[in-house]
């Protein structure tokens, strides 16, 4: 200090105004955590509570699926697609199903389409029971999401009827079903939706008009409907959005064209409007499985073409033409003719694509699957920063993420 | 056979208080007759109203929550363990057996600590968590004050001048096992139950506080036990008149007088015993829990002062708001006949049978509360504390404040907290407006599904 007169000791106001020096914390929600459906990491950068940058990091639960595809013949691939979306498997199963037959160029007897209808409006009841009544778990609101897994459990005990599986359904074969309706099973399922509706008013009255609940839920984890519509976002959180897409409706397939229903559609893409549309949605699948089965015509439930579908047991030990037709099938697999084509299906989560490519032998050259999650889980981040890490958790529940289909 | 079952439930319950009760009495008659020195006698309400009620309450609380919210999710609840016991192997007993597996659990599970936990501050947390809450019931009458053995006996462990704000002063203590169980296991998820938990502890204090003024102020006292306390000035009536013999009228129960008061306390209390709806600091879908570190009986300890402070919270209520052990009617009748003033301790032992009522029914309140409503976030949290019960305890206490001034024989009170009761009964029974308005598309349209547009309502936000 030489010159004394120009030392000021009071400190500058940028000085003063300085902020405090802080770090964001860096935070792994998963790839184990209550949260986490499924199994994926979510790496979180907070400042305080607000996330600053989110990653998913997906990759826990990658089993192959295309490769594993384009080793065995074309009905082998079928249990694959099980675990694809596990919570509704029957979608997949007849998607997977409907996209070889537009390859081969098989009309399905009309009985099978019903109940193919019937099927997968039964599954997407339980994925979207399983998703709206989980909101209610991932805001703690434990009562809400036993009464929608005691519907599920309605649904689930049917479908074992029908399928002989809890989970993995592996119904349905290329040109129509491997098995009719059991006997009295119709009437069964007219009982389990009369209480599955009660069990979702149940639901809907514990969580919808709560409002704790329609505070956590309205106005966090926005989306626009340009935003969504970039990401490629398809089924519930599209039409949260505002977006009246839906491929039951745009490209109609199997019978749907024939049932009276509509498409709920959702205004402001938050949490709440997902929830909601679920809880609209599982109305209209309700409608639908009542009309199909008032509907449901007598007939076959497969097509009677030996080069595609197993003859019957008789003609196979009793026949020699049956017993090469069987043969030749297990052994070779369904003859598809060489071609590629892109066919999609409405799943519980959206525009279930599959990129489907022949070379003629009984075995997939490529199947490539467009899941409804992959791109949703792509617009997490802008759902969730910015926001809170208490939004996070019901965000990452109303965009149903499922680890089988998007990491497959 | 069922409504059997239930009677004989309910009388054994009844009959256990009151036994209890009895040798509470008789405990504490006897160690005040030894003279060891004054006030011995409220070593047989620490050791019978704490030690015993207290603890055996909260225990049976954690079969209680999960019997109780089975019976409201359609479940059947525990029924798995089972005493190898012939006769008793095929009765799963009510689930009682799940009490014992519990505690055997966490008692012999491994205590685990991460390596760069502080280890003073880690073992501390669950002591610092629970201590203080089982401190709180210090103050709570359970009975009256009744002669035994020729002695009057207190059924309080202390009963301090200084009564509620002792109430306050532990209350706040709290927060330090929390947050420092939080902070000392060195774990992100650990660290941000704790800050949750102390923001959230340290701002409901306030509204905490108010919300009591409203009562202190009505019986101008802070005392909860004894012949000045809040729980004997609730006992006389606003309005009465006799029946065959018994009194019957409105007595002046803290519900009544401060209906206000009581919600805002309740809502208060129930943030700052971390419950649901304001159990963010345990989150467990969101960040697991301040304690997600411990294991064993570490952990244990913050599960039972949870639901140690569920009973105690009871209490306190019962204490304050709803005449403390005093029947809502008939007090005089019950006080006047031969037998209760031949025997004292008969007195007070029914009377904190009474009390003790009080307190399970309390206690199912706030379990129902529970598994009733999802959880809040944590800014709404502080928001709701600062911006609505703070004004609205401030309102209160004003307006109270100015009745009791106007008012001494606390009738016009009484009379603005029937309103407010009423306001309160009228707003949870009118249909909101999205509900009437849905109600009115549904008649237009003819039934559920059948309108043109199916968007969602335009008036969800």
């Amino acid at each position: 200090m030489s010159n004394d007169a120009t030392y000021d000791p009071t400190p500058s106001n940028e000085e003063l105004e300085a902020h405090l020096q802080t770090r964001n914390m860096v935070l792994n929600l998963g790839p184990s955590h209550p949260a986490t459906h499924g199994t994926v990491r979510l790496r979180l950068e907070l400042d305080g509570e607000t996330i600053v940058k989110m990653d998913p990091e997906i990759g826990y639960l990658h089993r192959g699926f295309q490769k594993s595809c384009e080793n065995v013949t074309w009905m082998q691939a079928l249990p694959y697609t099980d675990r694809l979306d596990y919570v509704a498997s029957l979608t997949n199963n007849f998607g997977f199903l409907s996209a070889i037959e537009h390859l081969m160029g098989v009309e399905i007897p009309e009985r099978a389409q019903y109940i193919r209808v019937v099927g997968a409006e039964l599954h997407r009841i339980a994925s979207h029971l399983t998703t709206a009544a989980a909101l209610g778990l991932e805001l703690g609101g434990f009562t809400a999401f036993l009464y929608g897994v005691e519907a599920r459990e309605l649904i689930i005990d049917r479908v074992t009827e029908l399928t002989g599986a809890r989970l993995t359904t592996n119904f349905g074969r290329i040109g129509g079903l491997n098995r009719d309706l059991p006997p009295g099973w119709a009437e069964k399922v007219l009982k389990s939706l009369v209480k599955i509706e009660e069990l979702t008013a149940e639901v809907d009255g514990l969580l919808t008009r709560n409002r704790i609940f329609t505070d956590r839920t309205r106005g966090t984890g926005v989306i626009t409907r340009d935003d969504a519509l970039d990401f490629g976002f398809t089924g519930p959180c599209l039409r949260a959005c505002g977006v009246s897409y839906d491929v039951r409706k745009a490209t109609p397939y199997w019978v749907y064209d024939r049932l009276d229903w509509e498409v709920p559609v959702g205004m402001n893409g938050d949490n709440f409007d997902r929830y909601y549309l679920r809880i609209l949605e599982i109305h209209q699948s309700i409608k639908m499985i009542r009309q199909a089965l008032e509907q449901l015509p007598e007939g076959p439930v497969i097509i009677d073409d030996w080069r595609i579908v197993l003859p019957p047991k008789d003609d196979v030990y009793g026949t020699i033409e049956g017993l090469i037709a069987h043969f030749k099938v297990v052994m070779e697999g369904v003859p598809v003719p060489p071609g590629e084509l892109y066919h999609s299906t409405e799943s519980a989560n959206g525009e279930l694509g599959w990129y489907l490519r022949s070379d003629g032998s009984g075995r997939p050259y490529k199947v490539h699957v467009r899941a409804p999650g992959f791109q949703i889980l792509s617009g997490m981040q802008r759902l969730c920063e910015g926001r809170m890490l208490a939004d996070l958790v019901p965000t990452f529940d109303t965009i149903n993420m499922i680890g089988g289909e998007v990491e497959q | 056979m069922r409504i059997g079952m239930i009677f004989i439930s309910i009388s054994l319950i009844v009959g256990a208080l009151f036994t209890l009760m009895g040798a509470s009495y008789a405990l504490a008659g006897w160690l005040e007759s030894l003279e060891l020195f004054a006030g011995a006698g409220h070593l047989g309400a620490i050791l019978v109203q704490m030690l015993v009620m207290v603890m055996v309450t909260a225990t049976l609380l954690t079969l209680a929550e999960r019997k109780w919210s089975a019976l409201m999710q359609d479940r059947v609840g525990p029924n798995r363990a089972r005493l190898p016991i012939p006769g008793l192997k095929d009765n799963p007993l009510a689930g009682l057996p799940h009490i014992a597996t519990d505690v055997l659990k966490m008692l012999t599970k491994e205590a685990f600590r991460p390596k760069a936990a502080s280890k003073f501050l880690f073992n501390l947390g669950p002591i610092l968590a629970f201590a203080p809450v089982f401190a709180l019931f210090a103050i709570v009458p359970a009975g009256p004050t009744v002669e035994v053995m020729g002695k009057q006996v207190m059924m309080v462990a202390a009963n301090p001048d200084f009564g509620l704000l002792f109430l306050f002063a532990i209350a706040s203590l709290a927060v330090y096992g929390t947050s420092l169980a939080g902070w000392a296991s060195n774990n992100k998820f650990g660290l941000l139950g704790g800050v949750r938990a102390s923001s959230q502890m340290v701002s409901y204090e306030v509204a905490l506080g108010l919300s009591l003024v409203g009562m202190m102020l009505a019986f101008s006292t802070v005392k909860l036990a004894g012949p000045t306390g809040m729980t004997a000035l609730q006992a006389p009536y606003l309005w009465s008149f006799n029946l065959l013999g018994l009194d019957v009228g409105i007595p002046r129960w803290g519900i009544f007088l401060q209906p206000l008061g009581f919600l805002l306390f309740f809502a208060a209390a129930f943030a700052e015993t971390k419950r649901a709806p304001f159990d963010t600091p345990e989150g467990e879908s969101e960040i697991v829990g301040y304690f997600i570190e411990y294991s064993g009986m570490q952990f244990g300890m913050f599960m039972i002062s949870e639901f140690v402070e569920v009973v105690v919270l009871s209490g306190v209520l019962a204490a304050i708001f709803f005449g403390g052990y005093y029947l809502p009617f008939g007090n005089e009748a019950l006080m006047g006949l031969p037998v209760m003033k031949a025997h004292p301790w008969l007195l007070g032992a029914t009377l904190g049978t009474v009390f003790w009522l009080k307190v399970i029914l309390l206690c199912y309140l706030q379990l129902a509360i529970r598994w009733t409503f999802p959880r809040f976030r944590y800014d709404q949290i502080q928001t709701l504390g600062w911006k609505i019960l703070l004004p609205l305890g401030l309102a209160n206490l004003f307006i109270s404040g100015a009745l009791v001034l106007w008012d001494p024989s606390l009738h016009s009170l009484a009379l603005f907290g029937f309103v407010v009761l009423g306001v309160i009964v009228f707003l949870t029974l009118t249909p909101s407006r999205q509900v009437r308005l849905a109600k009115q598309a549904e008649e237009v349209h003819g039934g559920h599904g059948h309108g043109d547009d199916h968007s969602l309502p335009a008036n969800t936000h």
